[in-house]
């Protein structure tokens, strides 16, 4: 008889629901009769997401111990259930972004079943716990996501986007994979906690294998210089696919990092902190000053992604439990913020047929109050403005990095925030301080019907990044319980 | 153990990996790029089956096998996209592709 592992299927459950979500949908792009299968579609992957959503929460509330389940492949803790949630619920604003969307009549149910199989992936991925189940979940949500970014082909550059992404990608995880190989071989051993068992800090086979891995992982999370395909696929990708990429994938790739670091490196610590700084420097200063310079609006939030990508990296260089929390906390409100944007850019495209551009926004927030307001909202956001959680994520950030004694990084953190006031405020003028002259109405009669669930989308993101602000305390609070997962 | 010492799998490995991105960095047909990876990926697989064997436990063969699947899953969705590409009459040369930039 062969002996099986115990399998706590409990533990497993957001990424069962994602997955079961999955397979029904496919079901449904064949029997489901075409005039329903959008609605269908729509309501099985949200209904999916939510249902991934509820045992993250009831997960994160039953385990308060972390231990490692299914012969030690996984973590059951409240780092992955919160990381899980963060997803679902990136998840579920992304189906209500998506459900406008005009896509071709034939991949409406193909296009939910592969997000919420990312949506499954990266709740594997974050719970992973040796550098196979890692390597497993990391390929698992990014194949979803190489087909998501192509998807639509008839926009013009989706499947230029979408090759791109599959090209870096691809060599991202082989660089992963070659690194996890080099740490195996000096150490002998896969799971994260025996690995650090058996450190050998000198060992040049572990240390070439852990930069191998933080470089892995860093293409995931498109930090520089391992961002050069986010532009290309952001700007490419139909915009609801950007929306979830922007959010959910950079969730999953900065909580993994900081697990695998701070889990199976703990003895090179001296080493990964400051490769991780090193890398948080170049995502601030490259992202914010590629941003610059662009006119359109979904390349430009593209660098700014960068360039949050490197303020997030800023308590993970740090390497302590204060960091842990920065990090949780930060994630809620930048994945709010960066749905909400690109929500907005998805309805002005939609309106005016065309790439949002500075120029195509002008005098926005007067023809859609709501939108303007909202989109205003999400930039002081991403500025780090009081009134918005981007403001309390951002001093979270820079305290762990005093903690550390790393003042220098706040120094870099804060000139970074300060060229990016250029960027994100252009987007503010463009929108309101535009005269008549400059403004681009778009064409009579040319605009869609109301969407509802986009409103809906654009509120719920609104409404978490205000009030990541005022609820501090709660949300410290949880990304306090997660972060006493990590041995820090 | 027979055959030759584990450092000549690793040196193979190594060498399959560089010449895998050489080709990523250099060659312009999506084609030949994703056959790159794919020699990318046969390294590091080459080099978890040689120190599986040194230290005689079958961790990094399971390990193997997996990669091995999510290889061909990958190659499915590149040559899918390439098909897509070429239906549409894109040039194939990724020096070409050039819509998206800024």
């Amino acid at each position: 008889m062969i002996h099986k592992p115990h399998v706590d299927w409990f533990a497993l459950s957001p990424t069962l629901a994602l997955l079961a979500a999955a397979g029904v949908l496919l079901l449904m792009a064949v029997l489901v009769p075409r005039p329903w299968r959008k609605a269908s579609s729509a309501l099985v992957c949200g209904a999916g997401f939510a249902a991934a959503f509820v045992f993250a929460v009831l997960l994160a509330d039953k385990s308060p111990h972390g231990h490692a389940i299914v012969a030690d492949a996984m973590f059951r803790d409240r780092w992955a259930a919160v990381a899980s949630l963060i997803v679902a619920g990136c998840g579920i604003v992304a189906v209500l972004v998506s459900y406008g969307e005009r896509w071709r009549e034939l991949h409406v149910g193909e296009y939910y079943a592969l997000l919420a199989s990312a949506g499954a992936g990266m709740a594997f991925f974050v719970s992973a716990s040796n550098l196979m189940t890692l390597f497993l979940g990391l390929e698992w949500f990014s194949i979803s996501l190489y087909i998501l970014c192509a998807i639509d082909y008839d926009l013009v550059g989706s499947l230029e986007a979408g090759l791109k992404y599959l090209v870096v990608g691809a060599v991202g995880s082989a660089t992963l994979l070659f690194g996890s190989a080099l740490v195996y071989g000096g150490t002998g051993q896969l799971d994260f906690d025996k690995i650090a068992a058996a450190g050998h800090t000198h060992d040049p086979l572990l240390v070439v294998g852990l930069a191998m891995v933080i470089a892995g992982l860093a293409f995931k999370s498109s930090a520089a210089p391992f961002h050069m395909w986010t532009p290309d696929a952001y700007q490419g990708a139909p915009t609801p696919v950007t929306a979830f990429m922007s959010s959910a994938t950079k969730v999953a790739a900065l909580v993994v990092t900081y697990r695998v670091l701070a889990t199976a490196f703990p003895h090179e610590a001296r080493l990964w902190t400051w490769a991780v700084a090193g890398i948080a420097i170049a995502s601030i200063a490259i992202g914010n000053v590629a941003a610059l310079t662009q006119r359109n609006v979904k390349r430009m939030l593209a660098y700014s992604s960068v360039s949050h990508a490197g303020f997030m990296l800023i308590p993970i260089a740090a390497a302590n439990a204060l960091g842990a929390r920065a990090l949780v906390y930060y994630l809620i409100p930048y994945c709010a913020l960066s749905l909400g944007a690109f929500a907005i850019v998805a309805a002005r495209e939609r309106e005016l047929g065309a790439p949002v551009t500075l120029d195509n926004l002008a005098g926005f927030a007067w023809e859609r109050p709501f939108y303007g307001a909202a989109m205003a909202t999400f930039m002081f956001g991403f500025l780090g403005f009081p009134l918005t959680g981007g403001f309390v994520g951002k001093f979270y950030a820079f305290a762990a990095a005093y903690r550390h004694g790393w003042w220098w990084l706040i120094v870099v953190g804060v000139a970074g925030t300060i060229v990016s006031a250029a960027y994100y405020l252009g987007v503010v003028r463009a929108m309101y301080m535009r005269d008549r002259m400059e403004l681009q109405l778009a064409p009579a009669g040319g605009s869609p019907p109301r969407d509802l669930m986009l409103g809906a989308g654009v509120a719920l993101c609104v409404a978490v990044s205000v009030g990541s602000f005022f609820a501090v305390q709660p949300l410290i609070d949880v990304a306090h319980a997660a972060a006493k997962s990590l041995p820090l | 153990m027979h055959g030759p010492d584990i450092s000549w799998y690793i040196a193979l490995a190594v060498i399959l990996f560089a010449t895998g991105s050489l080709g990523v960095l250099l060659r312009r047909s999506p084609l030949i790029i994703l056959l790159s990876v794919e020699i990318m990926l046969n390294g590091a697989n080459l080099a978890l089956i040689a120190f599986a064997r040194r230290f005689g436990h079958e961790d990094g063969q399971v390990f193997a096998v997996a990669v091995m699947a999510i290889a061909a899953s990958e190659v499915v969705v590149g040559l899918g996209l390439i098909v897509a590409m070429s239906r549409r009459n894109l040039e194939l040369d990724v020096d070409k592709l050039r819509t998206l930039r800024g």
